[in-house]
């Protein structure tokens, strides 16, 4: 068979997909850099063309600039916590131990349970009249009065980092886990007996084996923390006072909330950029740490 | 005082004991090799040693402590493995040191160490890879540094030549003799290849089952074997095995007229119309034709012949029973001959045909 035969046989194949995919994700994102250069409102006016004006106005409004500052805080700390938990929890489910099958299992559950679900069942735990965290935490004394944790703007966001964990470290775990099967047992052995700690045997045995498959979950979920807007929406709406407005949040926002279909376009296309940026970065670094692997 | 006292060691996974009661008393710079096909409890007895399983009754003792219970790096031992089980993201230089630098032996101490390993090992020039820059052979000798840098009482070998090809296999199987020649290092070996046990080996405990069939020097083991198991085991091709019958003072081969003298050796004990198993090496028979005169002759039905080179291996008939002789290359035979094939009174063997023990071992 001709390799022109097989190229266009794989073009026809692909067709459907190509087809699906232009018309809804290209032929919005055409038209999103489109609105981005006009002054359109979501109803009523068609807009003129601004040039860059909207790219401008929302580059150096205080809004932006404090909603990346949100955003950025809430991806570094939320990953950050999500890595060290899922290795954590991975190195304890890679030991022997009657019912590991079943934790297993249920460690994934959070994962696995739509986001909405998740936020719901946090703003049950986080509720100021009858959640349970209030109710721990003054039961076990460390709390006077029951407090709104969503509701106050120095503990919202924190609220909604342990949330979002609580969800998204069992996926970093997962991965963790499947690398600390590939470690080989003779490695392990050798290291006992040429007497490596709990600590050497991490850093010299196990972590080698990590660094590939932890990097990948390093990227995946920095580039969905960025990203972050469904957790947040069902838990604060990004409040109170904004203080848990992240970029998304900060679109919505302003193209439905406020109508601006323009800026909102342009601000779209500025957390595009910025997420097109993290993950072409991390591509290279993940290929970097490949290569010394290999 | 033994350096390595191995004493009624049993291990049962649930049900199934796969240990024993093995007994074994090594003598300092001693090199023993647990030879057995897999599943006999050999890696099994080995990982007990190293302290990486645990048995279930019985001690081991190094010098003069029982080391049951104790940490495996506390132990005194070190261990090669037949991955080799280097540290991917270390280099040689670290791999090698790797036990001194956890044991917090100082810097200029440790590299004086991993040098003269290097030294004696000729990997000197590759301290500063990577193990993934390394070749198989490079590979193990790293790991054997590994092992020599620590001077522990005893080391461990388990399978260290198995993922090397022939050539190289060979090599470095010259190499650990050498090395044991030099060191004078007590050495336990674990091995499913019997020429490597029979060239490394001061004495070979041949297993089966869980059970040590027969442990003693390789010229016992392959001169005077315990069992039909070893007989089998040790040796390639392995020992032929005729049933026979004591008639009247000679071993008449069952299915044929053919008869041999009974050895003097065996009279006693032996009784006449006993049925045997008689064991004969394919490389104690030779032809009649051959220059040395002596010895008894069996007349046998020629069916194969193969040229393997230094020899000519012949698939021969007695009766009914198949036998296989090694003989000189330049044999004149055919396919289809009768030939008579002469054997040494001190080259035959006995066994009990119920229990697999040799009469006279």
């Amino acid at each position: 068979m001709s390799g022109s035969w097989m190229t266009t046989r794989a073009w026809l194949l692909m067709l459907p997909l190509l087809a699906v995919m232009i018309s809804v994700i290209g032929w919005p994102l055409v038209d999103t850099v489109r609105l981005s250069f006009t002054d359109a409102r979501l109803v009523g006016t068609e807009g003129s063309f601004v040039g860059l004006d909207n790219y401008a106005r929302m580059l150096s409004g205080a809004n932006f600039q404090r909603t990346l500052v949100t955003t950025t805080w809430f991806a570094v700390i939320s990953v950050a916590a999500e890595m060290v938990l899922g290795v954590l929890a991975a190195l304890l489910l890679n030991q022997q131990f009657y019912g590991r099958t079943v934790l297993r299992a249920l460690m994934i559950l959070p994962w696995a349970l739509p986001t909405v679900v998740n936020a719901t069942l946090w703003r049950l735990i986080y509720n100021p009249e009858y959640g349970a965290l209030n109710a721990a935490l003054t039961q076990i004394g460390l709390l006077d009065a029951y407090r709104s944790w969503l509701g106050e703007p120095n503990t919202a966001l924190a609220a909604l980092i342990v949330a979002d964990c609580w969800k998204n470290f069992p996926l970093v775990a997962l991965i963790a886990l499947a690398a600390l099967q590939a470690v080989p047992r003779d490695i392990t052995s050798a290291s006992m007996v040429d007497g490596a700690g709990p600590i050497a045997r991490f850093r010299f045995v196990i972590l080698p084996y990590l660094v590939g498959p932890l990097l990948v979950a390093l990227v995946l979920r920095t580039i969905e923390a960025f990203k972050v807007f469904d957790i947040i929406w069902v838990m604060t709406r990004g409040g109170p006072a904004n203080s848990t407005r992240t970029l998304s949040i900060l679109v919505y926002q302003e193209a439905f909330s406020f109508q601006r279909a323009g800026s909102g376009a342009s601000l779209a296309l500025i957390v595009t950029l910025l997420v097109t940026v993290l993950a072409v970065a991390y591509a290279a670094l993940v290929r970097k740490a490949a290569g010394s692997n290999a | 005082m033994s350096a390595l006292e191995i004493q009624n060691i049993r291990k049962s996974y649930g049900a199934v004991e796969t240990l024993k009661g093995i007994d074994i008393a090594l003598q300092s710079g001693e090199f023993l090799v647990l030879l057995g096909s897999s599943g006999c409890g050999k890696s099994t007895l080995l990982n007990i040693i190293a302290g990486l399983a645990e048995a279930t009754s019985g001690d081991i003792r190094i010098g003069d402590r029982s080391i049951l219970g104790v940490h495996p790096k506390d132990r005194d031992i070190a261990m090669v493995f037949q991955s080799y089980a280097l540290y991917p993201n270390l280099s040689v230089r670290r791999n090698i040191g790797f036990g001194l630098e956890m044991r917090k032996v100082p810097g200029a101490e440790r590299d004086k160490a991993v040098q003269e390993a290097a030294r004696l090992l000729q990997i000197e020039p590759l301290l500063d890879r990577k193990p993934s820059q390394l070749s198989g052979g490079q590979r193990q000798r790293v790991a054997i540094g590994r092992a020599l840098v620590r001077k522990p009482q005893v080391f461990l070998f388990d399978e260290p030549l198995s993922n090397l090809d022939a050539k190289l296999r060979l090599e470095m199987r010259t190499e650990l003799k050498r090395l044991h020649q030099m060191l004078q290092t007590t050495v336990v070996y674990v091995t499913h290849d019997q020429i490597e046990a029979m060239t490394l080996a001061s004495r070979i405990a041949v297993m089966k089952d869980g059970r040590i069939e027969q442990l003693g020097t390789p010229d016992e083991v392959y001169n005077r074997p315990a069992t039909l198991y070893v007989a089998g085991f040790v040796g390639a091709p392995p020992m032929n095995i005729l049933d026979v019958q004591v008639d009247n003072g000679s071993l008449a081969i069952s299915g044929s007229d053919v008869r041999l003298p009974l050895p003097e050796r065996f009279r006693s004990v032996v009784s006449d119309g006993e049925q045997l198993a008689l064991g004969i090496r394919p490389e104690a028979l030779r032809l009649s034709s051959d220059d040395r005169a002596g010895g008894h002759a069996l007349q046998v039905h020629i069916e194969v012949l193969e040229l393997t080179g230094p020899e000519l291996v012949a698939t021969a008939r007695v009766g009914q029973q198949k036998l296989t002789a090694c003989l000189a290359p330049r044999a004149k035979l055919g396919q289809g001959d009768v030939a008579v094939l002469l054997v040494d009174d001190d080259a035959l063997h006995l066994f009990d045909k119920a229990s697999g023990r040799a009469r006279l071992a």
